[in-house]
C-alpha cells in the first residue's frame, strides 16, 4: 500500500495516523509539495488528475479522496474504525467524514496560507474555520452529555481521525482553539491512544511518560 | 487589597493532568490540575524563555514547560532543569502564582489576596462553557436572564433552569459558564443548543 | 553609506529556483519590496519607490540589502565543496520575531521536548559544557564542542548517536549549523537558517542545507528539515514577549543558554534592534 505523502499535510497525516493505529503498513512516497509543487506536475497528474494529496495506491486501486482512503485502510486493517455498530453510528461517521472537507477548506487553507504562503481569502477562511470549530465543540458537548467521549459514540472511529488533525492544527492558521474545552479534552484523549503518532505541529504528550529518575547518563 | 473572583472554567473541563489557558482581568493564566487533583493558576509564561506554560505538561504534582521541560512545583518554584539534571534550581526561578479555588463545579481565580469564597451555586450541574464575541451587557439583554443579588444571571434556556457566570475577555468577548438544573441528557442537549442560539443572537446584536 | 546597522545587512528574500516569471512581492523590515527577473535574466530587487537594491545570489537564495552593504555576504566555503548536495528547503512563515527564530535554532536543550525521538529524547536531556566566543576578527558568534545524544540525528542516521555541533551566527538573521555527518566521519554537514524579517514580529524562514548524503531522496531531505522547523513553529508563536529581550531581567538563562547569551550581547553591541526589545517591559 503506497501513500503519496507530504509530511506537513494534515490530510496525509490522518492516513498515516489511522495506519499507525490499525497496524497497517504503508510505503510512504514523499511528494515535493512545497517548495517543489510536484503535485502539479504532469507525472503526478497521471496518478491523480486533480493534482491533490494524499493519494493511496494499492495494486490497481488508486484513491484520491482522504475520506475514501481512510475507509479503505480501516476496511483492510481495522474494521472497528469504520464505526458500523448501528445505522446511527454509520450515519454519524459519514457525517463527520463529509464535515472534514469543510475543515480542510477553511482551517486547512488558512494554515497553508499563513505557513506556506499559499493564496487564500484569509479572513473568509478563518471565519469559516471558527464556525466549524463551534459546530465541532457543540457536537462533542452533546456527546459528553450522553456519556460519549468521541464523535460517533463511546469509542473512536474514522469520524474522529478525519476531524482531529485540522482541529488540532487550527492555531497554525491563526485560529485559536483556546475557547473550546470539549475539543481540548477530545484531542487529548485521541493523542493518548495506544499507537498514536504525531505530525509537525502536534507535540508528544510527555505526561504519558514518567519523569526520568535521577541523572541522565549516557547509554 | 482584595481582588474579585473570576469564573474561568467548569471543573469538569479540567481533569487531572490537564492544563489550559484562561484569561483573568486581561492577564494570561495557565490553569492546571495535578495527579492528586490539586488545582493551580499561574502566570502563563515560563521564566526561562517566555514560552506559554499552558502548552506544557503535567507529571505528578509538577507543571513542565513544553519548550525545555523545566518543571515547577506547587509553590511555583522551579524543581528541575533537564539540561542540567544535577543542578538544584536557584530559588529565584519561580512562576507567579494566583489564587484558584473550586466551588460547586466551577473554577474561580483571583489575581490578588482573597479572604471570602466565590458565590455558591448548589443544586446545579455543569452544562458547558462558551465564548461569545460580545460584551456581557449585550449578552444579558439578548438572553432575557435576570441578574440576582449575587451578580449571577439566572433564568431558563429551553425550559431548563440555568445559572450563567460571565467572564470578560479582552477585546469585548465574554465566556459564559453555564450550569443547569439536573435533567435527562435530551433536556440538557436542548439547553446546550439554546446556549448556542444565545451566542448567535448576542453576536449578531453586537455586530449590528 | 546609510550607516544604519539594520539597513546595511544582507537578507534572503527568495529562492532562485522558485522565483517565477511573475516575480515575488514581499516585505523586508516593514517595507514592501519586489523580487523579479531582470532583462539580463538575473534576479533584481526594488523597493516601494522602484529604487534598485543591491542583489547577490548565493546558497540557492536571492539576497538583498536595503541600505549600503557594510561587508560582502558572509562566506560558507563548504557550499563549493565537491560531493555535497545543496538542498533548498523552501519557506515557512512564522508569526514571531526574526531574532527569536534564530535564537531557537541555536538552542539544543529543547530537542527532547520539541523534536522528541528525532533530535533528542528523555532521559538524554543533559547539555554539557561547550565553548562560545564572539570572534572579533570576523565579527561572528561561534559555539563549538556542543555535544548531544540524538535518536535520529539526520535522515541518513540509523539509530541514536552522540552528535557534535558547531554553531555560527555570521549575520543577525542568519545561523549556520555544522553537524556530525553520519555517512562521512570527519566532515561536517551544513544546515542553515536564513531568516527574512518581514516585520518586528513576523518572519519568513528559509532553511538551506549542504549535505553529504548520496542515498536519501531530495524530497525526503527537504521533508526531514521541514519537520524539524515546523515542530519549532508553535513554540516560536507562543513566546512572550514577542520581541527578543536583549537586556537581562526578563528571562533566566542557564549554562546551556551560553550561545543565546552571546547572540543577544552581540546584537546589542551592533545596535541591531529590529525584532528586539531593549528595556525590560
Amino acid at each position: 500500500m503506497i501513500l503519496y505523502d507530504y509530511i506537513l499535510s494534515p490530510d496525509c497525516y490522518k492516513i498515516r495516523l489511522l495506519a499507525a493505529l490499525t497496524g497497517q503498513r504503508l510505503t510512504l512516497q514523499a511528494v515535493d509539495y512545497h517548495p517543489g509543487g510536484e503535485h502539479r506536475s504532469a507525472a503526478f497528474r497521471m496518478l491523480n488528475p486533480a493534482g491533490t494529496i494524499p493519494v493511496l495506491q494499492d495494486g490497481a486501486l488508486i484513491l484520491t479522496e482522504s475520506a475514501a482512503i481512510l475507509t479503505y485502510v480501516a476496511a483492510m486493517s481495522g474494521p472497528d474504525w469504520l464505526g458500523e455498530d448501528s445505522p446511527q453510528m454509520r450515519g454519524q461517521v459519514a457525517q463527520w467524514l463529509a464535515f472534514a472537507h469543510r475543515l480542510s477548506a477553511s482551517i486547512g487553507k488558512a494554515r497553508s496560507h499563513d505557513m506556506l504562503q499559499q493564496p487564500a481569502d484569509i479572513n473568509a477562511c478563518r471565519r469559516a474555520g471558527v464556525a466549524c470549530l463551534q459546530e465541532l465543540e457543540s457536537a462533542l458537548t452533546e456527546q459528553r452529555l450522553m456519556g460519549f467521549g468521541y464523535l460517533a459514540g463511546a469509542r473512536p472511529t474514522l469520524a474522529d481521525i478525519a476531524c482531529f488533525p485540522h482541529a488540532m492544527l487550527a492555531p497554525d492558521g491563526g485560529i485559536s482553539t483556546d475557547p473550546y474545552p470539549a475539543i481540548r479534552l477530545w484531542t487529548r484523549s485521541l493523542r493518548a491512544l495506544p499507537g498514536f503518532i504525531e505530525m509537525p505541529g502536534i507535540h508528544r504528550l510527555h505526561e504519558l511518560k514518567p519523569e526520568p529518575i535521577g541523572t541522565a547518563g549516557q547509554d | 487589597m482584595t481582588a474579585a473572583w473570576t469564573p474561568v472554567a467548569l471543573a469538569r473541563d479540567l481533569p487531572r493532568l490537564g492544563v489550559m489557558p484562561v484569561c483573568v482581568d486581561g492577564i494570561d493564566v495557565a490553569l492546571w490540575r495535578s495527579a492528586s487533583g490539586r488545582l493551580a493558576a499561574w502566570a502563563d509564561r515560563c521564566p526561562h524563555r517566555g514560552m506559554r506554560l499552558s502548552h506544557g505538561f503535567v507529571r505528578g504534582e509538577a507543571l513542565s514547560c513544553i519548550y525545555h521541560g523545566w518543571s515547577y512545583g506547587a509553590s511555583g518554584s522551579c524543581l528541575r532543569i533537564p539540561a542540567h539534571p544535577d543542578l538544584e534550581p536557584p530559588e529565584a526561578i519561580r512562576v507567579p502564582v494566583h489564587r484558584a479555588t473550586e466551588n460547586n463545579g466551577v473554577i474561580w481565580v483571583a489575581l490578588g489576596d482573597q479572604d471570602n469564597t466565590p458565590p455558591a451555586l448548589t443544586g446545579l450541574v455543569p452544562l458547558r462553557s462558551v465564548t461569545v464575541q460580545a460584551r456581557a451587557e449585550v449578552i444579558r439583554s439578548a438572553s432575557g436572564l435576570a441578574i440576582g443579588a449575587d451578580g449571577i444571571a439566572r433564568g431558563h434556556l429551553a425550559s431548563i433552569a440555568v445559572a450563567v457566570l460571565m467572564q470578560a475577555l479582552p477585546e469585548g468577548a465574554t465566556v459564559l459558564h453555564v450550569l443547569a438544573e439536573p435533567a435527562d441528557p435530551a433536556a440538557l442537549i436542548a439547553a446546550s443548543r439554546a446556549v448556542e442560539a444565545l451566542r448567535r443572537a448576542a453576536e449578531s446584536k453586537g455586530a449590528a | 553609506m546609510s550607516g544604519d546597522p539594520i539597513l546595511d545587512e544582507w537578507y534572503p528574500v527568495a529562492l532562485v529556483s522558485q522565483l517565477g516569471p511573475l516575480g515575488r512581492d514581499t516585505r523586508l523590515l516593514g517595507q514592501p519590496i519586489r523580487v523579479y527577473w531582470g532583462t539580463d535574466h538575473q534576479p533584481q530587487v526594488s523597493d516601494a519607490n522602484g529604487r534598485a537594491l543591491p542583489v547577490t545570489c548565493r546558497y540557492g537564495h536571492v539576497w538583498t540589502c536595503p541600505g549600503t552593504p557594510s561587508r560582502p555576504l558572509f562566506d560558507i566555503p563548504e557550499a563549493d565543496q565537491p560531493g555535497r548536495r545543496l538542498v533548498d528547503v523552501g519557506v515557512v512563515r512564522v508569526k514571531c520575531s526574526p531574532l527569536r527564530a534564530v535564537e531557537n535554532f541555536l538552542d539544543i536543550a529543547h530537542f527532547p521536548f520539541v523534536h522528541t525521538d528525532i533530535l533528542g529524547a528523555e532521559p538524554h536531556t543533559e547539555v554539557g559544557r561547550y565553548d562560545v566566543q564572539i570572534r572579533d576578527e570576523v565579527d561572528e558568534v561561534w559555539a563549538t564542542k556542543v555535544q548531544f545524544y540524538q535518536p535520529q540525528a539526520a535522515k541518513s542516521a540509523a539509530g541514536g548517536i552522540t552528535t557534535e555541533y558547531m554553531y555560527r551566527v555570521p549575520a543577525p538573521t542568519v545561523a549556520v549549523l555544522y553537524k556530525t555527518c553520519p555517512p562521512r566521519p570527519g566532515e561536517w554537514d551544513v544546515i542553515t537558517l536564513f531568516v527574512q524579517p518581514l516585520e518586528q514580529d513576523l518572519c519568513e524562514v528559509w532553511p538551506w542545507m549542504a549535505l553529504f548524503d548520496d542515498t536519501t531522496s531530495l524530497t525526503d531531505l527537504i521533508h526531514f528539515q521541514q519537520t524539524i522547523f515546523v515542530q519549532d513553529r508553535s513554540i516560536l508563536e507562543n513566546q512572550l514577549p514577542r520581541l527578543l529581550p536583549l537586556d537581562p531581567g526578563m528571562e533566566i538563562p542557564t549554562r546551556a543558554d551560553m550561545t543565546s547569551i552571546a547572540y543577544r550581547r552581540w546584537l546589542k553591541r551592533r545596535g541591531y534592534s529590529f525584532g528586539a526589545q531593549l528595556v525590560a517591559a
